[in-house]
């Protein structure tokens, strides 16, 4: 895992892609710090980490990009699969090297509050400051994660590179999309039929096995109709629920008022491990074709 | 050492191998021969853990490569098609990278690096992109990849495709070298060279092995040692007529001429007969000298070409 992160790490500051991510990210947050900071006085610095977060939809997809698809494409996986890592250690090492390269980023950023603390006079807010930056490194990491699963799924950097930049945008006008979602009982119904109907054809298109996928159709029709006729109550807003778990967003604005609370931080940990397993799923699904 | 038990693979409803079974012994070069698409590449695929395999079981030292992939991976050095190389490296942070990813000891990494570089000559290049190498250079250094950390067997699929004429035979006596302290399965469609190489052959035609023996043994079986070619002083007419009147000869047929004076005869005789006595008393009575003579082997290619086109008529 070790020799991957450091070949990985390596590659990305052999090439453009480490000093783009570097340089673009410290540029608009010098932009956001000298106009919300310097310019006009305002001596609290977590505002500009929450006006940061878009920039992961255009940085992220370039940074995850060629993780995994280039080795599918140079076919130097067959270099790492036939060696004794494990498949796991290989996409950890590569998930975290796209991770250090954030962190090489957010720690020159630190620069800044540094820079405030001159002037400040009754000095700076720091824990609030350390707060804010856990929050936005966990949430970095959730979105690189969403970034490393797209690009296991192709050979191409510049398809692996759109899906992330779409998906992530899909996560980024949730919380809109969350707000004007119908919240009666029977949408709600209609929504949680379509989705168990989607998990019923990954089953059949993934497994091909009609007896596996018929019993999961009836398990989820159990379940549905059983939800329905004893607890009605679960269906209100229930669209509205179900897309909220998917909201990396939202769960940032309690670090960006400088409160650092259990819940967003095993929800982001426990999201980056998830996209981090479908990606190691996916990979070992390869041999199988 | 390797047992390939049963392999099967499919590709959707496509059969790519078809229960393959075959066993390599420690110290043996097992040379893979087929056309393009003949499943050779995956069955390579399969032995080193790269793909799985639908039906079967490959054990190396009676471990399975799927229950136990890490020790059997450790026992492997693998050259596939294309050389997997990281072209934004130097063939000596390459060769590192893989070093560790093999898990080669610190104390033992120089040394092993050292050698291999010396055995491809490569060492000229070692501080240079590998992007920037040419063709031969990059097949080489994959084949070095392969060697790190001296693993017990080697499997290369077509270790001398993009090589110049020099580099080939260089490298065909590497591997024969290499035969000595490893057990090799290579893989190619040149037959000469597997007749070169390689202490056993295993040809392989659309997933199915069709034939395996020793080259000599292949040639031999197949010998057709009821077909005689022989050059004769004097003229055409003359040489088939008496050819023609010896006893158990089905055949004479002229080839053409390649001396001066002289005439290329076929001579085909009845099978499990041999002829050459009739035939050299037959041209010495008739006073036309015999300057040649020599049975017919089949050479690979023609073996080959046979068993895949009897195989066609059997299906």
């Amino acid at each position: 895992m070790l020799a991957v992160f450091r070949r990985e790490l390596r590659a990305y500051f052999a090439s453009p892609i480490g000093f783009v991510f570097v340089g673009f990210f410290i540029l608009i947050a010098g932009v956001f710090f000298a106009i919300s900071n310097l310019l006009s006085g305002n001596p609290t610095f977590t505002g500009v980490l929450s006006s940061l977060t878009f920039i992961f939809l255009f940085l992220v997809p370039i940074l995850t990009m060629r993780l995994i698809s280039e080795e599918t494409r140079q076919k130097t996986d067959q270099l790492l699969i036939t060696s004794p890592l494990s498949i796991t250690g290989i996409v950890v090492g590569k998930y975290l090297a796209a991770v250090g390269v954030f962190v090489i980023t957010l720690l020159i950023t630190v620069l800044f509050p540094v820079i405030m603390s001159f002037f400040a006079l009754l000095g700076l807010g720091w824990w609030e400051i350390l707060g804010g930056y856990i929050g936005f490194l966990l949430m970095g990491c959730a979105f690189i994660s969403v970034g490393l699963f797209f690009s296991s799924l192709t050979d191409n950097q510049l398809i692996a590179a759109m899906e992330t930049f779409a998906a992530l945008l899909l996560i980024w006008i949730l919380d809109f999309v969350a707000q004007s979602v119908p919240s009666d009982p029977v949408s709600g119904l209609v929504f949680l039929a379509l989705l168990g109907v989607g998990l019923v054809a990954l089953v059949f298109f993934s497994t091909r096995n009609t007896a596996a996928a018929f019993v999961s159709f009836v398990l989820a029709a159990a379940v549905v109709v059983l939800l329905f006729v004893f607890s009605r109550s679960f269906f209100t807003g229930l669209i509205a629920k179900i897309l909220s778990w998917f909201s990396l967003v939202k769960r940032y604005s309690d670090f960006g008022m400088g409160i650092l609370s259990l819940s967003p931080i095993v929800y982001y940990i426990s999201f980056s491990g998830a996209f981090v397993f479908l990606t190691i799923r996916m990979i070992e699904k390869r041999r199988w074709v | 050492m390797i047992q390939v038990e049963n392999v099967t693979k499919k590709y959707g409803q496509r059969l790519a191998v078809d229960r393959l079974n075959f066993a390599v012994n420690r110290g043996e070069i097992l040379g893979f021969l087929g056309p393009n698409g003949a499943g050779k590449s995956t069955t390579m695929n399969i032995i080193t853990g790269y793909l799985s395999a639908t039906e079967g079981s490959v054990k190396l030292d009676g471990h399975d490569i799927l229950e136990e992939p890490q020790a059997v991976k450790k026992q492997i050095g693998y050259m596939p098609e294309l050389p997997p190389l990281y072209v934004d490296m130097t063939v000596r942070d390459y060769l590192s990278f893989v070093c560790d990813i093999k898990g080669v000891p610190r104390s033992r990494r120089k040394d092993s690096m050292e050698r291999s570089m010396e055995m491809l000559k490569i060492s000229d290049v070692r501080g240079r992109l590998i992007k920037n190498l040419s063709k031969g250079y990059k097949q080489r250094v994959g084949i070095a990849q392969a060697l790190m950390g001296t693993p017990p067997v080697l499997i290369l699929d077509e270790p001398t495709i993009g090589l110049d004429p020099q580099q080939i035979i260089e490298t065909r006596n590497l591997i024969r070298d290499l035969g000595r302290e490893h057990t090799i399965i290579l893989s190619s469609h040149i037959l000469p060279e597997v007749q070169a190489v390689c202490s056993r052959v295993l040809i392989i035609n659309r997933g199915k092995i069709v034939a395996s023996d020793t080259p000599e043994n292949l040639s031999r079986g197949m010998t057709a040692d009821n077909r005689l070619s022989i050059r004769v002083a004097g003229a055409e007419a003359e040489a088939l007529a008496v050819a023609r009147r010896v006893p158990n000869v089905l055949k004479a047929e002229s080839v053409g001429s390649r001396e001066h004076g002289t005439v290329d005869l076929v001579v085909e005789a009845r099978k499990d007969q041999d002829v050459r006595r009739d035939v050299f008393t037959a041209f010495a009575k008739a006073d036309l000298p015999l300057l040649q003579m020599k049975s017919m082997d089949l050479t690979l290619e023609e073996i080959f070409l046979n068993l895949i086109t009897e195989e066609k008529e059997v299906s």
